[in-house]
């Protein structure tokens, strides 16, 4: 049982990562693979924060001069994180209107009746 | 047979990855250099919000990246959306007007939900928040007045302006560092103030207060161009 | 002394402004990207001496590594930014008479970002800030991809987009990884620390890292995005996703590999790989009757054959291997270019539908010819010089494996040189009909441009494999690199 509590966080993060990577691996459906996209980038948001976590840490701000600054988590992977949502948003968008481009011209956005350029 | 490859392959992913964790205890690891961070920060920098000093001190030219990269999005979408759009004649839907209290309600808290997000960006060097969830916040805000409000446009123009020249405060600030503050790129050049006020922490709220504007400008934009796709 | 920084700064800030510029003048924005690129050049070129000294390390904020991020700008470094530069410009000019329809300002946007974030993945010295300009590269050449929002260049996109994505989650994932264990992010710091940790403990990272890089770089087998996405790009756009996109890819690839893990048990493997690559792009290549996806196919296999090059480590193969990438970047931007105003006139992309191109647009058929040549590996032009050092290089080694592996490589230029006369053959020995056209003026002199470089790097190869040289000992010595980071 503490092997689970001592790493639950990890566990969470990997399991949303392979199954956002299963989602795009087996699934057709194209919105349902930029969801899957959307899922592994969340999970891996959550490895970056869990890789900074410190046990009984708190968040590394002084809101006041009194603050000390003990037991701090790692402000770097909150940093990183920021930067990886944002990159995760853009990539988003642009996957979503590609996808409204996809139906004007195909029709469908099941990816297995999308094969003109296989040769 | 695909799915049975798929799960083969997580499953290997997923063993070499227990293997690697198992180096890296959870919840004891601490770095030299967020220690670093966490103790000199304030000093360095101003802010007394470490990861706002890692944001836009430290590692200011990720960040100048990371606006990039939402940048290059915004135009993407615009040019992947108006490439196809050329060819189609324009046909105008009637949109069902909204009801009078969700109008009245909208237009009500537009500009309260703006004031807050102004606030998380100028705020960004003392309280957790910054530049892009404060766009974020104030992109909601039109996202909002389009739902409710319906009929409502913003201007394009007005948006890409905005957004240009808050990049460019960006970059200038930067080149300016580069030129008066000890000759580094993106260096500060202001006096760090008093911690804890509100005029603190040199170069730190302009590049925030840029970010917010330009993040907002840029999401609205995205907005904007998806919700004239669905017309 | 002037600042690489200015490298990345200026074309960003003029990036951001070109809504400004639109709408104070149309016609002036077209002009924005040259002019970067312009200034890009000459500031390669400005640097070329006090580089060759020593190389320079920027701390950005004035923060030293490994708290700030800092760029190190080596022989390798500048040589790559000098080539995106040159690439850049050249197609920026092809560019203006090609690009006429559809969002032009977002493209001219886009194509400056985009070599922007090359010229940031090949400076950076900080892991994290290398991914953040990947992205900047992959995202914009996600849409220029679907530029002219047609089904193949829309269904190509979401292709290569699936995939890259799936690949920098792959690279952010390796880059938590080592955060994780070295808590640091500077890739001077992790080189030193390397050794203190038990090199099994590196396997994963690295090899997820390699396959986040490797889906951009076109390794197989991650590959399977590019000749879709190259063949139904524009032209202009093909030509600088065959000859910087995929070779920023591949330095980032050789940069960690070599600089950060520095672990050379394995450079045998990237070999095999490397050879795998070229193999099959030859081979793929040979087999397609559309000329856009030969040439986006022959480019996979010259990757590998660059990757092959890189991972024998030794001086001159890797002085031959990055000849070979400049040799890539000129003579297939050459091919795109080409071949795209010959698809413009003839509207087909079918190599037959090329027939007599020879006497009705004999500039460009010539401009084909000579990219042809040049990346085949005929004397007189660039592609001899780095193809012998490659192979002399690798054959000084004395291995039984690399010796064989070489003979694979002289198969593969053999089949190179067969389908490039087929076009040829086509080009000038068969009848075709049609007026006799000129390009336009712009593309023209971007077409002799590369055309002069080809046949100048040809025959005074010298005057790069210097530079290359030291370039590759840049890459191949590690303990500099620390050292001139961490003082």
């Amino acid at each position: 049982m503490s092997f689970l509590q001592n790493n639950i966080y990890y566990i969470g993060a990997f399991g949303l990562i392979l199954i956002g990577l299963l989602i795009v691996l087996v699934k057709h459906n194209l919105i349902k693979v930029i969801i899957g996209l959307s899922i592994m980038d969340t999970g891996i948001n959550l490895f970056l924060i869990a890789i900074g976590y410190l046990r009984n840490g708190t968040a590394p701000i002084f809101s006041s001069p009194e603050v000390e600054s003990v037991l701090m988590v790692d402000p770097v992977p909150q940093a990183l994180v920021l930067t990886a949502i944002v990159i995760g948003v853009a990539v988003l968008a642009l996957a979503l209107s590609l996808a409204i481009r996809l139906y004007k011209h195909f029709g469908t956005l099941d990816l297995r009746k999308i094969k003109e350029l296989k040769w | 047979m695909r799915s049975v490859f798929s799960l083969i392959l997580l499953v290997v992913i997923g063993a070499g990855v227990v293997f690697t964790l198992s180096s890296i205890p959870f919840g004891s690891t601490s770095s030299d250099v967020g220690e670093y961070y966490i103790d000199s920060g304030r000093a360095d920098t101003g802010a007394t919000n470490i990861v706002t000093s890692v944001v836009v001190g430290y590692r200011a030219f990720d960040t100048l990246g990371e606006v990039t990269v939402l940048f290059v999005a915004a135009i993407g979408l615009g040019a992947i959306l108006a490439a196809g759009r050329e060819n189609e004649e324009k046909k105008k839907a009637e949109w069902e007007p909204a009801s009078l209290v969700l109008y009245t309600g909208c237009r009500f808290l537009f500009p309260l939900i703006l004031l807050f997000g102004a606030y998380v960006f100028i705020h960004g060097h003392l309280t957790p928040g910054g530049g892009f969830q404060g766009g974020a916040i104030i992109a909601s805000a039109f996202l909002m007045v389009y739902l409710g409000c319906r009929k409502k446009r913003i201007s394009k123009t007005w948006a890409r302006n905005t957004e240009s020249i808050s990049g460019l405060v960006f970059v200038v600030t930067g080149l300016t560092g580069l030129a008066v503050g000890g000759h580094y790129f993106l260096s500060n050049f202001l006096p760090e103030g008093t911690l804890n006020t509100l005029f603190s922490a040199g170069i730190i709220p302009i590049i925030y207060i840029a970010i917010g504007l330009k993040v907002g400008s840029e999401l609205t934009g995205v907005i904007d161009d998806l919700i004239e796709e669905s017309e | 002394m002037v600042n690489p920084v200015l490298l990345i700064a200026v074309p960003l800030g003029l990036a951001f402004m070109v809504p400004l510029i639109d709408s104070a003048s149309r016609k002036l924005t077209r002009f924005v990207p040259v002019a970067a690129l312009m200034f890009n050049l000459i500031l390669c070129i400005r640097l070329i001496p006090a580089v060759l000294e020593n190389p320079i390390v920027i701390n950005l904020g004035g923060f030293t590594p490994p708290f700030g991020i800092n760029l190190f700008v080596g022989p390798l470094g500048l040589l790559f930014a000098g080539l995106i530069s040159l690439a850049g410009l050249v197609v920026s000019i092809y560019s203006l008479s090609y690009i006429k329809n559809g969002p032009v300002v977002k493209y001219h946007m886009l194509y400056m970002l985009l070599l922007t974030g090359a010229t940031g993945v090949v400076l950076t010295g900080d892991l994290f800030n290398l991914f953040v300009f990947f992205e900047i590269l992959c995202i914009s050449s996600y849409a220029l991809v679907a530029y002219h929002g047609d089904r193949a260049g829309i269904e190509s996109s979401i292709k290569y987009l699936i995939q890259g994505t799936v690949g920098s989650g792959l690279l952010l994932i390796g880059i938590g990884f080592i955060y994780g264990i070295f808590g640091t992010l500077n890739m001077a710091d992790i080189a030193m620390k390397i050794a203190t940790v038990e090199q099994s403990t590196l396997f994963v990272p690295m090899i997820l890292m390699v396959a986040g890089l490797g889906v951009e770089s076109a390794i197989f087998p991650l590959n399977a995005w590019l000749p879709d996405a190259h063949s139904s790009a524009p032209s202009s756009i093909s030509a600088i996703l065959s000859g910087i996109a995929i070779e920023v890819g591949l330095y980032a690839v050789a940069r960690i590999v070599f600089t950060v893990f520095g672990i050379s048990d394995i450079y045998l493997f990237f070999a095999f790989l490397g050879i795998l690559t070229l193999l099959i792009g030859e081979m793929c290549a040979f087999a397609q009757s559309n000329i856009k996806r030969m040439l986006a196919y022959s480019s996979i296999g010259q990757i590998g054959l660059i990757l092959f090059a890189l991972a024998l480590a030794t001086n001159n193969t890797v002085t031959g291997g990055l000849f070979q990438l400049v040799n890539h970047t000129i003579s297939k931007g050459l091919l795109f270019l080409s071949a795209g105003y010959m698809i413009y006139r003839s509207g087909s992309m079918e190599i037959s539908s090329l027939n007599g191109m020879g006497k009705r647009m004999p500039l460009t058929s010539l401009a084909f010819t000579v990219g042809a040549f040049s990346l085949v590996g005929l004397p007189p032009f660039a592609g001899f010089p780095g193809k012998f050092l490659i192979v002399s290089g690798a054959l000084l080694k004395g291995q039984m494996v690399i010796n064989i592996l070489v003979g694979l490589v002289l198969l593969s230029t053999v089949i190179e040189g067969t389908y490039f006369f087929r076009v040829i053959q086509a080009l000038y020995f068969k009848d075709g009909n049609g007026e006799r056209k000129r390009a336009p003026a712009t593309a023209v002199t971007a077409m002799i441009t590369l055309m002069i470089l080809i046949v100048a790097l040809g025959v005074y190869p010298k005057f790069l494999a210097d530079f290359l040289s030291s370039a590759s000992s840049d890459l191949l010595d590690k303990m500099s690199y620390v050292g001139s980071v961490l003082k």
